[in-house]
């Protein structure tokens, strides 16, 4: 059998401005895909999520993937591979007075 | 009779009772530990703010910006709680079990624990770094092991024991001690019907709700910097036949527990019979990311 875990790293969180994720540690997984449900948008809001990387869970730096940019409520998802031993998303939010309400999840498989 | 499998490395590291219900070793996945959440409708809103955010589990590989990966006891992975980098904020570990019977249990586990490596001066740094010391021990606050156990639904019948490990109080100063609680812990109806609540404890209603365990002072071994972590012995038995604590090891400390009490809650609960359920959880203290890391886990019963 493979090993699975899913991580809520957000739950039925609201943000008004520019947030990073908890790091997670996913060293023992070979393939990841991140999940943001949208319950929420307001304020002709947009929302940009980029992954991020880093080699110790303090010091992080783009991986180059990223969701395409989330303009209004519903799931979406991004697939990642060669991510190393740690991931957050760096995400963004601008608009007037924006706010989002989300869930974030990161399933991890090996 | 105990199991005595001296040639297995994995558990001749542990005395268990002779049933094993868990060996948890977390190389090898999460084995059913999860994050616990609150009670709800659906609708998270509901979720009681001491209960709505208390963190996945993780797989760590004690991984540190210095010496790179540290590894856990036997292998690689252990299974880390981390909170938030912010004071009071708590994260819970669960794994869910129910009990045939009424007999004594038993949790043992090989853990350590962590404040995030920090940059730069800040509050707790009253103790400067000094080769030695190091500042970063007083920005850890708590871990604890606790049950929640209920035999059937009729009031009196759910009770909960909690031991915890205060490294700093709510102050930040150091107090090194086991700790048990005099307040039942506020359950989500409890909450829902109006129980006034802090909430930044999931234990308690009021965070002075806990007493030091008598003889319970123990430094345990920090090793002086983030980064460096030593694995401590850990075995803590209770009954479910006299609804008691019966002792708590941790390395070189045994506890008598038997004095300690064990509060049922007055109501009855609903659909929970022969609930048995085990948790870890760390709360910091500081405004940094606080870490307790399990090796591995066994659970065992005398039945």
């Amino acid at each position: 059998m493979r090993h699975f875990f899913t991580a809520v790293i957000e739950k039925n969180a609201t943000f008004e401005d520019d947030f990073t994720t908890e790091p997670y540690e996913c060293a023992w997984a070979s393939e990841a895909r991140w999940f943001i449900q949208v319950a929420d948008l307001d304020g002709k809001a947009e929302l940009e999520a980029r992954v991020q990387v880093s080699p110790d869970g303090l010091f992080w730096c783009d991986h180059g993937a990223g969701f395409p940019t989330i303009s209004g409520t519903g799931l979406y998802t991004l697939p990642l591979r060669d991510f190393g031993g740690w991931l957050r998303l760096n995400c963004s939010l601008s608009g007037q007075n924006p706010r989002a309400r989300v869930m974030i999840y990161l399933v991890l498989k090996e | 009779m105990k199991p005595t499998l001296t040639n297995d490395i994995q558990l001749s590291k542990y005395n268990p009772l002779p049933r094993i219900l868990s060996f948890d070793d977390f190389d090898e996945g999460a084995h059913g530990w999860c994050e616990l959440v609150g009670n709800h409708n659906g609708d998270l809103n509901e979720l009681q703010p001491v209960f709505s955010d208390m963190r996945p589990p993780q797989l760590s590989t004690c991984t540190f910006f210095d010496l790179g990966t540290h590894g856990s006891m036997n292998g690689t992975y252990s299974l880390k709680l981390a909170t938030r980098p912010r004071q009071f904020h708590q994260a819970v570990g669960i794994k869910r079990l129910t009990s045939p019977t009424n007999g004594r249990g038993q949790v043992e586990t090989w853990f350590t624990y962590k404040a995030e490596q920090t940059f730069g001066p800040n509050a707790s740094e009253i103790r400067a770094w000094d080769g030695n010391y190091h500042p970063s021990e007083a920005q850890f606050g708590s871990f604890t092991i606790w049950n929640d156990i209920c035999e059937g639904p009729e009031p009196g019948q759910r009770y909960m024991c909690a031991l915890r490990y205060e490294n700093t109080n709510e102050a930040g100063d150091f107090t090194q001690r086991w700790m048990y609680k005099t307040a039942l812990h506020p359950t989500t109806r409890m909450l829902q019907g109006g129980t006034p609540s802090t909430q930044n404890d999931v234990h308690v209603a009021r965070t002075d709700q806990w007493e030091p365990v008598p003889g319970g002072n123990q430094q345990l071994c920090f090793n002086e910097v983030p980064t460096k972590v030593n694995w401590h012995y850990l075995r803590w038995q209770f009954d479910l036949a006299s609804r008691q604590n019966i002792e708590l090891q941790v390395n070189d400390l045994t506890l008598d527990l038997a004095g300690v009490p064990v509060l049922p809650t007055d109501e009855g609960y609903w659909g929970i019979s022969r609930l048995l359920n085990f948790c870890f959880d760390v709360r910091t203290t500081s405004n940094v990311r606080n870490f307790l890391y399990l090796d591995s886990v066994l659970i065992s019963v005398d039945w």
